[in-house]
């Protein structure tokens, strides 16, 4: 595994000051920085394991090693790319108890195939069509059905807005095999949502898509991408 | 002009306000004219609000309370 350096000044880094004083031995400080990221450990852990139970005794088992080896944390990244490197570990080390060690890495199991297949248009925003509880509820079964590797990615990218490069590094990933795995995941689970959100289809889209389809056709044909055919 | 595939690939930079102008601009002629690649770009983009909006996977109150009880007992131990 890598360890990715990248640009990055303690500076930027707003727990710095609650490491600091966690160092100190001042363990008040310890907890505000457990509350502030408890949130993201339980979605890296849970995203990995699946199972409440596994990802529990993972995110408590992340928060003490944190603590113990607080003093090895070398602010070449932000605190909590750290932490969620330790999360990930963690929650590999119960995996493998668990002999499912295959989790994280895909590429080979993982569906080769990106082609969208539903393609109709959805309802102007969608989720107003549900109440908060289901939209949730709809959301997460989407993101549970991924395989785990696609889970974290997806979580860690978009729902916790780290970086690809902290993404890659809190996962022990390669750039490329980060963005690649974002790209699979952002198009499985929009595929997922489109059951609920999209509209029936109508002759006008089918007409369309076949429309589009022949234009596509015979660009390739002719090396004239897009040419002669006009708009929509 | 990009193919259909083209703009597959390069989704995540087009998502992300990524990759060189250029590129960019050819993303949107695509987009702009293929109705089967504007619907795909628009409802990830919509997919990824959608979730990041409704904050999946909070820590259930019970667990939360746990993380702390045990860090408390660590703590204890400490002393
Ligand atoms: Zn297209």
């Amino acid at each position: 595994m890598p360890n990715r350096k990248y640009s990055f000044s303690p500076a930027q880094d707003e727990d710095g000051p609650l490491v600091e004083r966690t160092l100190e031995g001042d363990r008040q400080a310890y907890e505000q920085l457990v509350r502030k990221h408890e949130k993201r450990v339980f979605r890296t852990t849970i995203a990995i394991l699946g199972e409440l139970a596994d990802a529990e005794e993972a995110m408590q088992e992340t928060f003490l090693k944190a603590y113990q080896n607080l003093h090895t944390f070398r602010r070449d990244a932000r605190f909590t790319t750290w932490l969620t490197r330790i999360a990930v570990n963690e929650s590999l080390q119960i995996l493998r108890r668990r002999r499912d060690t295959a989790a994280l890495d895909d590429p080979e199991t993982a569906p080769q195939n990106l082609r969208p297949h539903r393609v109709e248009e959805w309802y102007a925003n969608p989720e107003r069509h549900y109440a908060a509880a289901e939209l949730k509820r709809i959301v997460e079964e989407a993101i549970r059905a991924l395989p785990p590797t696609y889970r974290v990615v997806l979580l860690l990218r978009d729902v916790e807005e780290l970086s690809t490069e902290e993404t890659a590094a809190a996962l022990g990933l390669s750039i490329p095999a980060t963005k690649s795995r974002v790209l699979r995941a952002r198009l499985m689970v929009r595929e997922a949502l489109a059951a609920y959100f999209e509209k029936p289809p109508t002759l006008r889209s089918r007409l369309r898509r076949a429309t589009s389809m022949v234009r596509n056709m015979m660009a390739m044909a002719l090396e004239r991408p897009g040419g002669w055919f006009g708009g929509r | 002009m990009l193919t259909c595939q083209e703009v597959l690939d390069n989704l995540s930079c087009y998502l992300d306000g990524e990759g060189s102008e250029e590129l960019r601009r050819e993303l949107e002629r695509h987009i702009a004219r293929c109705a089967q690649c504007f619907v795909i770009v628009d409802t990830t983009k919509q997919s990824l609000r959608i979730i990041a909006d409704c904050e999946p996977f909070e820590v259930p109150l019970a667990t939360s309370a746990r993380l702390y009880e045990r860090l408390a007992h660590f703590f204890a131990g400490l002393l």
